[in-house]
């Protein structure tokens, strides 16, 4: 080659790319005018797709979760409240890899938490539990998510003690999961034993978005329990004055309070017109509250 | 044996020499990228990706050399008749096979011996530490080798009786069915007629079983592999072999090389 020639190739060269840049551009501009959002699972069977990953099954499924994570990130980042493709998706990584214990613990929580946050569909989220457990017996964390969904989701309490009890045989499992399981049994529904729950899904995951939501559980719960007990005082106003405080400050004057409570993220609460607390018209709080609807 | 030696050394040479090594380059660059990217995009599977990438990776690569470079071992040599000039020292056919075997197994194992040090540290680089359960990941490299050395027979096996095309489509479809060695053995007969279940009952235990060295997902969730196993299929892929080579050479004794 010449030197006009490396000279010519030096300049042709990112010129081409740079058409090719531009073209795409165009390409890509006229694909997303045509775009309806097509999600799609093409194939279905779990044994197909294991059968044609060869013995690249566990490969296999950790790509499908990858995409399960992806899809549940980008709808719930669109707000989008349409799921249908999570079960198709969780059973492939499931068959694929029955040993993927993330896919049974994260996945059930998608399935099982209401809209927007998650599927709506607890029963689902029970179906993959089960199947995990079947395949994962010695895996007694299983047995607390199956415990948490029918507590929290589908308020089963005789089907979440019992789940707790069957966990709590494994000679590996904490000696709460017993705990739970009697508590449950007793108690059924009790603010104790929600903030408990999600007290250790708190301290027990390493995702952001987890953590994040267990806080804001956390956080209302208390605000709920904060609440209550400023309502039981404000009843105790009334007996004494004939009529419902109006302000948290009457409930301090009157000695009853030390000073003015505020919520887990420091606002202080406040008294609705018929003098029961609530959340702080500017407190973050209250909007979490509309979005999450506690699971409690 | 020693004759067959240094027909080893000088394939593993050749292999070296033909930079069939350079693949470890677009391994470590596989790893280097699932290793930055794997925590970002996806969920509480940082460690099993890496496992099951890596191993993917090593097996895929590997069966990639086995085939390819296995089938050419004995056609190459015909085809640029370097062939004759070996066979009129004194050097046995079986001797030049065996040696051609051993020479690229050699190959395959250095490389996947530097693949599974690249696997360990994006292990280590991802989980910041090593524990007594990732030494189930040797295990399952070790399998791949044994796999890849059984490949390599039957690749040579049938490169010495067809061309290299069908060679490698007949080492590619064994190698496909023995991984559906389980299947073929739970067809009941109530699909199929008694006498076809038998037969295919029967060609299950024949076809070399590729199932036996399949602990991928052991190793990806850190559970232990028996002993016993580690044995078994050594001693499995040991005689498989033979067994693949002691036809291969019979078969390439027998033929006419004018």
């Amino acid at each position: 080659m010449t030197f006009k020639s490396y000279v010519a190739l030096l300049v042709l060269v990112p010129l081409g790319f740079a058409g090719v840049w531009d073209l795409q551009k165009h390409i890509d501009a006229s694909q997303s005018r045509a775009e309806v959002e097509d999600d799609q699972v093409i194939l279905r069977s779990g044994k197909l797709v294991k059968a044609m990953s060869l013995e690249y099954a566990p490969l296999m499924a950790d790509i499908y979760w990858t995409r399960v994570v992806q899809y549940f990130g980008n709808k719930h980042a669109g707000k989008q409240v349409d799921l249908r493709l999570l079960w198709p998706l969780l059973d492939l990584t499931t068959v694929l890899d029955p040993q993927l214990i993330p896919a049974y613990h994260f996945g059930s929580t998608f399935l099982s938490d209401a809209p927007p946050r998650g599927a709506g569909r607890p029963d689902l989220a029970v179906q993959l539990i089960e199947r995990g457990i079947q395949a994962n017996p010695d895996q007694w964390r299983l047995y607390y998510d199956l415990g948490f969904v029918y507590y929290f989701d589908m308020k089963d309490y005789p089907k979440a003690s019992n789940a707790f009890y069957e966990g709590s045989k494994n000679p590996n499992a904490l000696i709460w999961m017993k705990v739970m399981a009697a508590k449950i049994a007793a108690e059924g529904n009790s603010t104790e034993t929600s903030v408990f729950l999600w007290r250790d899904v708190y301290n027990n995951t390493k995702d952001p978005e987890i953590k994040e939501n267990a806080l804001t559980h956390l956080q209302l719960l208390r605000s709920e329990e904060d609440c209550r007990q400023l309502d039981a005082l404000g009843d105790q106003y009334e007996k004494q004055f004939g009529r419902r405080p109006e302000r948290i400050s009457d409930l301090v004057q009157a000695g009853l309070l030390r000073g003015a409570p505020v919520d887990p993220v420091g606002y202080p609460y406040t008294l609705s017109e018929e003098g029961k607390a609530q959340l702080n018209l500017d407190s973050p709080l209250l909007e979490k509250q509309v979005m999450v609807q506690p699971r409690k | 044996m020693k004759r067959a030696g240094i027909v080893a050394l000088n394939t593993f040479r050749e292999a070296v020499r033909d930079r069939v090594l350079y693949n470890l380059v677009f391994f470590a660059l596989v790893m280097m990228v699932a290793a930055i990217l794997v925590g970002q995009i996806s969920m509480g599977i940082e460690d099993e990706v890496i496992v099951s990438l890596g191993l993917s990776a090593i097996s895929i690569i590997g069966l990639l050399i086995a085939v390819f470079i296995g089938v050419g071992l004995v056609s190459k040599e015909m085809d640029k008749r370097t062939l004759y000039a070996l066979l009129a020292k004194p050097l046995r056919r079986w001797e030049f096979l065996a040696g051609k075997f051993a020479g690229l197994v050699l190959t395959l194992t250095v490389n996947t011996a530097a693949m599974a040090a690249g696997l360990f540290l994006a292990l280590y680089y991802v989980k910041h530490s090593l524990e007594r359960t990732d030494a189930v990941v040797l295990v399952a490299v070790y399998f791949i080798l044994l796999k890849l050395a059984l490949v390599v027979a039957l690749a040579m096996l049938f490169s010495c009786f067809t061309s290299p095309l069908l060679a490698i489509l007949f080492t590619g479809g064994l190698y496909v069915a023995g991984l559906f060695v389980h299947e073929m053995r739970g067809v009941g007969s109530a699909l199929i007629s008694p006498a076809l279940a038998a037969i295919l009952q029967g060609i299950s235990y024949l076809l070399p079983n590729f199932e036996n060295f399949d602990v991928m997902g052991a190793a990806a969730h850190g559970r232990s592999v028996a002993g016993a196993l580690i044995a078994q299929n050594t001693a499995y892929a040991a005689l498989y072999s033979l067994i693949v080579l002691s036809v291969a050479s019979a078969i390439f004794s027998q033929r006419n090389l004018r």
